[in-house]
């Protein structure tokens, strides 16, 4: 053996070399390596510090639980920290750095908290850094988190994708081990359909480096034969690389697959990354055992490792952690362990089996092993497999609540009991012996009738007698390792009142790093059982949550990042508005024109210049965003009488009116027009904002209060684009669009709703309602046409001088004309405290009556709606200010209001307002304190009418 | 007058996305003249059905309980032939049509819906109100590697982008 590369075997491609980079230093791996197995092969056993004591660290495991080495991965955009290096497969121009060390991995300064390592025990930061309280935000955490900190986020944006997909599946089958190989095949057969998911690179689970035999064949050429045959069934989902990280409600499974995070950069259109939602029929947990550490003196120092970890690295990956180990277990996987490395030419030095009295007390080396003291004496070696026996990987059945069970059989826990959709298997499943996995798999993937025999297989001996803690080492020894939690914080955190699993864990932080406790968790609740004088079953453990290993934001992000974080929607009129010039604001996901500025203009400008040119003339704006809703049904009236506060069942066919809807607790819910367009059609305006709620509520009153009514309803929002064209010009304009029909009072009076055809039989409807106070109408045509009629009304008030104008001209016009809207209808308001309490019917039942009487509602000192005026008719004013009486200071008792909307008003040229103040109908007049405590400032206003402009409403009718 | 899709200038004709031979799938508009929104009367359920079936060439598809699409039929004829059978209301414009076929159809449209359109449990024919990047969707099986979805007209545009970036690693062709 040359390094510590064997010279033969193992699943890597000796003919491909890769370059890859650890801590700016080249090596050389091969295809099939991952980075720890790579780095191992060419002598590196360092490859990071750990958290608090910063020690030097090497790697424990082969795979997901890794606690020690952890990386930052690539660079740039694309660097990741806190990858286990023992999941990274390794590519050619790989680059990798070590965390936790500064200023290199070799000579660490932080190391030096090592050696006051007698405070820093558990519970340290809850005892030292109480006191002052105001140190802890300012000085305390910014300094820990520092010294602390894990690998660093990169700052800049990650520039691959992220994709999400569902799928679904009679079985989905977690681990390609031998029993979720057998439990795939099995249902396979009978036609189900399969899901075979695994976190790993290639599929095979333990066959792909334990020595086993099946059906006459080794372990890793029968997996070969069984997925040949998966592979070539339609039925059949391979999922590598796919680790399902979380089981939910309804037997959904959350899981990442890592497309291309084997790569350098993925391959053009590809993720980096896809989340998965399995929705399975049923599923089964054939995800393995994890192997538990030994605990005693310096089991954390490089070199020391998982025994089969030990055997993965040699056996699969051709690497030998070293030329001459010791191996100490409590557990028959020692004797398999000295097999399978003398077979590769390896030295070993030393059994140690707890069961027959031997002990390590303590590994010595800094940075590598140089030796063990047993009690019988020191003996050289440079490397150590331990073994305290086997964790079945339980957490996906206790993601739901329930709790694992202990299994002094194996001495470990066991899955719980969740039902028949999710089963656990194999060594999962506590069944530690080959043919129990492959009988397991096979009874498991049996969808119906009889359970297939099994091939015949080899059994490995499997014994263990529990051994937790060599209590004679001198040196630390760790549970924890990514936490630095030794054995000794465990019995402290019992002294100390904090015995409970939970409190332990949080006390000690055991369990509470990125791997949460995967490796140590049942040696540290064996510990804890054992200063409190429980058992083990007694004591329990703590809480599985997801994620089972960590996800990357970017995966749960997906596609939707950036521009694409929410969908854009645009109105039908979007194409025109933007010839038009205009300047869009998102309103809830609608991109609405704002202002249609001319060179030089700024939004105040624009919109004051629209508004003139509107009042003065004509003005076209695209209210398409209002929710449309039709109504229909012999039992519409009576339906649009119950959710409205006012009443529809008597409006002529033909007419128009303002609606106004409370909620079930008598407060306003919503506002807009209704027409009625036949005996049985009606068609409902909603706000903007309101749309989707509107159309919830009638769904929720139909189905729920009245599923006797006759009455259905269906949302037209899209289908129609609508425009408001208003002003004196508006009719003018108008008439030259229109086929036939003479536009006039006679035959579109005020509140009109008629169908007619326009520019040669477009079949439209036009509404003469009015939002700004103008002659005003509102012409729906069918979507497709919205731009070329917008053109049209254009070109057809361009005589006189026609302005586009948009949302800020629109709310300016509104307030001149105190007209309530999102401001007021702010969900604190009543009818009547918006000056519509008429509209609320006594004859007739409906939402919100009832709530409406109450005495709070019907206070007359209730805040309502005025209008208000700066006393300075130069000053700015702005929403939000509280009203206050003349002298009154600041204050919540003296509190008398606040103003709600403001707008520039450039046919008063003045600020104006619409103000909730309590009893405000008969202050009109009075002068009141604006407090502007947000800005620092304050100013007298005067109460006015909510109508500033027009009060007569004479323009309706110009 | 000439109607103007909310997809024009959107959705380009041409191939996109990887290059791996044929592409994954085909996307094209597949606007129907009309797109009526047909709900029955309480009561009249059956009658309706009786009634959509007996209209000749047209499309029908459900489109929630005891509503339905109905296509390429004008809507005042449909409201004729319906009369006191149900309430009906033009869609023609307020929704966007696209058919999304070939072999992965069915993987870029997991990439948006959790309905499962394994042809056993979503055969040729069915529809599903579903919900893909945040849009609601109204999708059916119009093949065995054929589906239309059909989109409010207004998200028209932001689904288009989703559902062709979806499709880019497969390669695709709209037409």
């Amino acid at each position: 053996m040359t390094g510590f590369r064997i010279p033969n075997g193992g699943l890597i491609d000796r003919d491909t070399e890769l370059n890859f980079k650890f801590d700016g230093k080249s090596y050389t791996g091969h295809q099939g390596d991952t980075l720890a197995s790579a780095l191992i092969a060419n002598g590196v056993h360092l490859m990071g510090r750990s958290f608090k004591y910063h020690r030097p660290r090497g790697v424990i495991s082969a795979g997901a639980s890794e606690p020690n080495a952890l990386v930052e991965l690539r660079e740039g955009g694309r660097k990741e920290a806190n990858t286990r290096a023992t999941m990274v497969e390794l590519y050619d121009g790989l680059a990798a750095r070590s965390q936790n060390r500064w200023p290199s991995l070799n000579f660490d300064v932080g190391a030096v908290t090592s050696l006051a390592s007698s405070i820093f025990v558990a519970g340290f930061y809850y005892k030292t850094f109480m006191w002052p309280k105001s140190f802890w935000e300012k000085i305390y955490e910014p300094l820990i988190r520092k010294a602390a900190g894990l690998g660093t986020a990169s700052k800049e944006a990650d520039p691959d994708a992220y994709e999400k997909s569902y799928t679904h599946c009679d079985l989905l089958v977690i681990g390609s081990g031998p029993s979720g190989l057998m439990a795939t095949l099995t249902a396979a057969r009978s036609g189900a359909r399969v899901i075979l998911a695994d976190e790993g690179s290639r599929l095979g689970g333990s066959l792909l480096f334990e020595n086993e035999e099946i059906a006459g064949q080794s372990g890793y050429d029968w997996a070969q034969t069984v997925l040949a045959e998966l592979t070539s069934l339609p039925n059949v989902t391979l999922m590598p690389r796919t680790t399902i990280f979380g089981w939910f409600d309804g037997n959904v499974f959350g899981a990442l697959e890592r497309v291309n995070d084997h790569v350098a950069v993925p391959a053009p259109f590809e993720p980096r990354q896809r989340y998965w939602r399995v929705h399975a029929k049923r599923a089964v947990l054939a995800a393995g055992a994890e192997e538990r550490p030994l605990v005693f003196g310096g089991n954390d120092v490089p070199g020391v490792m998982l025994a089969s970890a030990m055997r993965h690295y040699s056996n699969r990956y051709a690497a030998a952690a070293g030329k001459s180990i010791a191996v100490f277990a409590n557990n028959d996987s020692a004797q398999r362990t000295a097999r399978d490395m003398q077979s590769h030419g390896v030295n070993v030095a030393a059994m140690i089996d707890t069961r027959k009295g031997g002990r390590i007390l303590n590994v010595k080396g800094g940075k590598g092993v140089s030796y063990i003291e047993t009690p019988v004496g020191k003996i050289p070696c440079d490397a150590v497999a331990m073994s305290g026996g086997w964790s079945p990987i339980v957490n996906l059945m206790c993601h739901r609540g329930a709790k694992p069970v202990w299994n002094e059989a194996i001495a470990g826990f066991t899955p719980p009991d969740v039902g028949a959709e999710f089963t656990a298997i194999g060594s999962a499943a506590g069944h530690m012996l080959l043919s129990e996995c492959l009988a397991d798999g096979a009874r498991a993937g049996t969808m119906k009738g009889r359970v297939p025999a099994t091939p015949k297989c080899r059994d490995e001996a499997f014994a263990i007698q529990p051994f937790w803690w060599v209590k004679e080492s001198t040196g630390k020894a760790f549970i924890d390792y990514q936490n630095d939690a030794t054995a000794k914080d465990l019995p402290l955190a019992a002294r100390e009142g904090y015995g409970h699993v939970e409190l332990a864990k949080r006390y000690t932080t055991t369990g509470m790093a990125t791997d949460q406790g995967k490796l140590g968790n049942v040696n540290a609740i064996a510990i804890l059982a054992e200063a409190s004088g429980k058992t083990i079953a007694e004591m329990g453990t703590t809480t599985f949550r997801p994620f089972y290993t960590p996800v990357s934001f970017g995966a749960f992000a997906g596609p939707f990042i950036g521009h694409h974080f929410q969908p854009v929607r645009k109105t039908p009129l979007h194409d025109w508005a933007v010839e038009q010039g205009a300047v869009f604001v998102e309103t809830g996901l609608w991109m609405r024109s704002s202002w249609f500025p001319k060179s030089g203009e700024d939004w105040l400008a624009s919109a004051s210049r629209e508004v003139k040119s509107t009042r003065a003339s004509v003005g076209l704006c695209d209210v398409s965003t209002l929710g449309k809703i039709d109504i229909q049904g012999k039992d519409a009236g009576v339906f649009l009488d119950r959710l409205y506060c006012n009443t529809f069942s008597t409006l002529s066919i033909g007419k128009a009116r303002y609606g106004l809807m409370l909620r079930e607790d008598g407060i306003v819910f919503d506002d807009g027009t209704t027409s009625r367009l036949a005996e049985d059609h009606y068609v409902m305006t909603t706000t903007t904002a309101n749309a989707a709620r509107v159309m919830s509520h009638i769904e929720f009153c139909h189905q729920v209060h009245w599923p006797e009514l006759d009455v259905q309803y269906v949302s037209v929002t899209e289908q129609w684009a609508q425009m408001a064209v208003a002003g004196p010009k508006a009719r003018a304009t108008l008439q030259k669009l229109v086929d036939k029909l003479t536009l006039n009072d006679d035959t579109v009076p005020y509140l009109a709703a008629k169908e007619i055809t326009i520019m040669g039989g477009v079949e439209s409807r036009l509404f003469r309602i009015s939002f700004s106070g103008e002659h005003a109408y509102e012409l729906a045509v069918p979507a497709d046409y919205g731009n070329a009629v917008a053109r049209a009304i254009m070109q057809a008030g361009a005589e006189f001088n026609i302005v586009p104008y948009g949302v800020e001209a629109l709310s300016m016009m509104r307030i001149e004309k105190g007209h309530v809207a999102g401001g007021e209808l702010n969900g604190t308001t009543t009818a009547g405290d918006l000056g519509l309490g008429k509209m609320m019917s006594t004859k007739k039942d409906f939402i919100g009556r009832k709530m409406a009487s109450r005495d709070g509602l019907t206070d007359p000192a209730r805040q309502c709606v005025v209008g208000i005026k700066p006393v300075d008719r130069t000053m700015k004013m702005r929403s939000g200010g509280h009203l206050l009486k003349q002298g009154d200071p600041p204050s919540m008792q003296a509190d008398q209001g606040y103003i709600c909307s403001v707008a520039w008003s450039p046919m008063l040229n003045m600020w104006l307002g619409l103000a909730l103040l309590s009893n405000g109908r008969v202050r009109h007049g009075e002068i009141v304190k604006v407090f502007d405590g947000l800005r620092g400032h304050h100013y007298f206003a005067e109460i006015c009418d909510p109508v500033h402009f027009d009060p007569k409403n004479e323009r309706l009718h110009a | 007058m000439l109607r103007t899709s909310a997809l024009a200038g959107v959705a380009k004709t041409g191939r996109f996305g990887a290059d791996k031979g044929s592409p994954g799938v085909k996307l094209s508009l597949a606007q129907p003249a009309s797109i009526i929104m047909v709900i029955a009367r309480k009561g009249k359920a059956k009658a309706l059905k009786e009634a959509l079936a007996a209209i000749k060439k047209t499309t029908v598809q459900w489109a929630g309980p005891d509503q339905y699409y109905v296509y390429n039929t004008p809507y005042t004829d449909l409201k004729n032939k319906l009369e006191n059978l149900a309430s009906v209301s033009d869609q023609s414009h307020g929704r966007v049509m696209i058919s999304i076929r070939g072999p992965k159809a069915r993987a870029v449209l997991a990439k948006g819906t959790p309905v499962d359109l394994h042809e056993a449990e979503f055969p040729i024919g069915k529809s599903a109100l579903t919900q893909m990047a945040h849009v609601s969707v109204h999708l059916t099986r119009t093949g065995d590697d054929e589906f239309t979805l059909s989109v409010f007209r207004g998200f028209s545009e932001s689904f288009w982008e989703w559902l062709s970036s979806q499709a880019g690693e497969f390669g695709y062709q709209v037409s």
